[in-house]
């Protein structure tokens, strides 16, 4: 009798120190120390594989202590949750979602200067440093199956015009109601409406597409999936989408706190082409690898960490 | 508030239809619950053994995150409005199971005895006794099940499958509370209209013999 109540007491002791052992990677308890640095990644494969590499620069290369808070919802997420302290790296940012959503400000169509003005503006309302492009853009682009491109001659996205009708269009859970580069301008732009539109989890589209769920879905350039699954994109013909030009975000205060955050993060800039951000997501989305893991992969190969 | 008034302005027929196809989701997965749990209910209750696994398994099913379960029968079912009802009818299945299995288990032995004494067959048993005695407890589960599911249906939105959780994650996703607002607060009140919905229809359809008896038993 006694035995059985010490055998339940130590599982009882053990289940509470397993507890609070994971208690302490838990993100959002872990954060709330002073001298961790936090990476905000959204909830995108690609955002996860770089806020991952962002992290593991940090920790081989410095002292600093990191922790990745991952899916936040969209890019809003990330800046409200930067505004609330609660993020002081935001890995993922795009110039064309930031100059139209944050700023609110017209599209601009030239990469160059719509960087340009989203660095000026983040600096000078928020004084966050708006970082260079890592190098690889990830933009919407309008995907259909080879076959049915090929059926009716859908090269570029006017071509759908007359049958725009009969479509039904995938979408992630927020473009129908973005505005400067949503599917209100969108209308506006190329003057035609889809039959129905079906808004879900970004990652869901690709698979929908190929297996004639969808007729059409709004991807992302930089997914691996769209030449994995030999999808078609469609030519932007009207050019109505700004460009979508990816870099990181960095509260300024925390690069004065902690100074060796620039000169990593610098090591990140310009070095990962549009192509290469394909395959690392397909890595993890086609190869179901862990995104720590491949951005591990990507810095030993590429000698981040000598 | 001018927000809020502006928002219905543009968007008023839009969120019926999202209510609509909110509805349609989560009622088409209670219909197919209530269709396929009360049957396997009464067969539990003439089941000499296996009642308690069956229900202990679908108590099982139960615990699965929602989340997860819609996104199990996309490589299947794909995206869209079919995925959506599929998984909100695996969560409405236990509590109308259960409160069939112990709704009819709870029958007063005394009264199917007085049923063969008249002459009554199986079916008449079930029919004339045994479901008219246990539909309060059978509705309380069907009450249960539908609210659960409004609220789950929010998640459908995940998978393409429509409805007011479109609202809930353009909200998120933009912050813009106007969005969540006219997301949530329709769900909210569904939930509660179709609750009462079916308590009248409880008190309809309960016998009226045991109406009086209820409170004492």
């Amino acid at each position: 009798m006694k035995s059985k109540i010490t055998a339940k007491l130590w599982v009882l002791g053990i289940f509470i120190f397993l507890m609070l052992l994971s208690g302490c990677s838990l993100p959002g308890l872990s954060s709330s120390s002073e001298d961790t640095i936090k990476i905000g990644a959204q909830s995108m494969t690609e955002s996860e594989i770089i806020a991952n590499m962002i992290s593991q620069l940090l920790e081989r290369n410095t002292n600093y202590n990191t922790t990745v808070i991952k899916n936040l919802g969209s890019n809003f997420v990330q800046q409200k949750a930067m505004e609330n302290g609660d993020v002081d790296i935001a890995a993922t940012r795009y110039t064309g979602t930031d100059l139209t959503s944050v700023l609110g400000q017209k599209v601009e169509k030239n990469p160059e200067t719509a960087l340009k003005i989203v660095q000026e503006q983040f600096h000078k309302q928020y004084g966050y440093k708006f970082f260079d492009s890592y190098g690889f853009e990830n933009t919407y682009a309008f995907t259909v199956t080879k076959k049915l491109a090929k059926e009716n001659h859908y090269e570029k996205i006017s071509d759908l015009k007359n049958d725009a009708n009969n479509l039904n269009l995938g979408v992630d859970n927020a473009w129908l109601k973005r505005e400067g580069d949503g599917y209100e301008g969108f209308v506006k732009a190329y003057r035609f409406e889809f039959g129905n539109t079906y808004p879900m989890q970004i990652g869901l589209v690709y698979d929908a597409v190929k297996n004639g769920k969808m007729d059409i879905v709004l991807a992302y350039s930089s997914d691996g999936r769209i030449k994995a699954y030999d999808l078609q994109l469609l030519e932007d013909d009207k050019n109505y989408f700004p460009p979508y030009d990816c870099a990181p975000v960095v509260n300024e205060k925390i690069l004065k706190k902690y100074p060796e955050i620039e000169a990593q993060l610098k090591k990140l800039i310009g070095t990962i082409t549009t192509e290469k951000m394909q395959e690392l997501n397909y890595e993890v989305d086609g190869n179901l690898k862990e995104p720590s893991v491949v951005a591990k992969e990507f810095l030993q190969e590429n000698h981040y960490f000598d | 508030m001018t927000t809020l008034i502006e928002f219905l302005q543009i968007n008023w027929l839009e969120t019926l239809y999202k209510a609509w196809e909110h509805l349609y989701i989560s009622l088409i997965a209670v219909l197919l619950g209530i269709s396929v749990a009360i049957p396997l209910g009464i067969v539990l209750t003439r089941m000499k053994k296996g009642a308690g696994f069956v229900i202990g398994f679908v108590n099982i099913v139960q615990t699965f995150p929602s989340l997860a379960v819609l996104a199990f029968f996309i490589p299947f079912l794909g995206v869209g409005k079919l995925p959506a009802i599929v998984a909100l009818f695996f969560y409405s299945v236990l509590p109308i199971l259960r409160n069939t299995y112990t709704g009819i288990k709870g029958v007063n032995p005394n009264l199917l005895e007085s049923g063969k004494g008249l002459g009554m067959t199986n079916w008449e048993r079930i029919f004339l006794v045994e479901l008219p005695l246990s539909l309060p407890v059978i509705m309380a589960g069907i009450r249960t099940s539908s609210v659960y599911l409004i609220g789950w249906a929010t998640l459908a939105s995940f998978i393409g499958g429509g409805g007011l959780g479109d609202y809930i994650f353009i909200g998120l996703n933009l912050y813009q509370p106007a969005y969540i607002i006219f997301g949530a607060v329709p769900v909210t009140l569904m939930a509660v209209l179709i609750d009462y919905l079916f308590a009248k229809i409880e008190q309809k359809v309960t016998p009226k013999g045991i109406k009086g008896i209820k409170e004492t038993v």
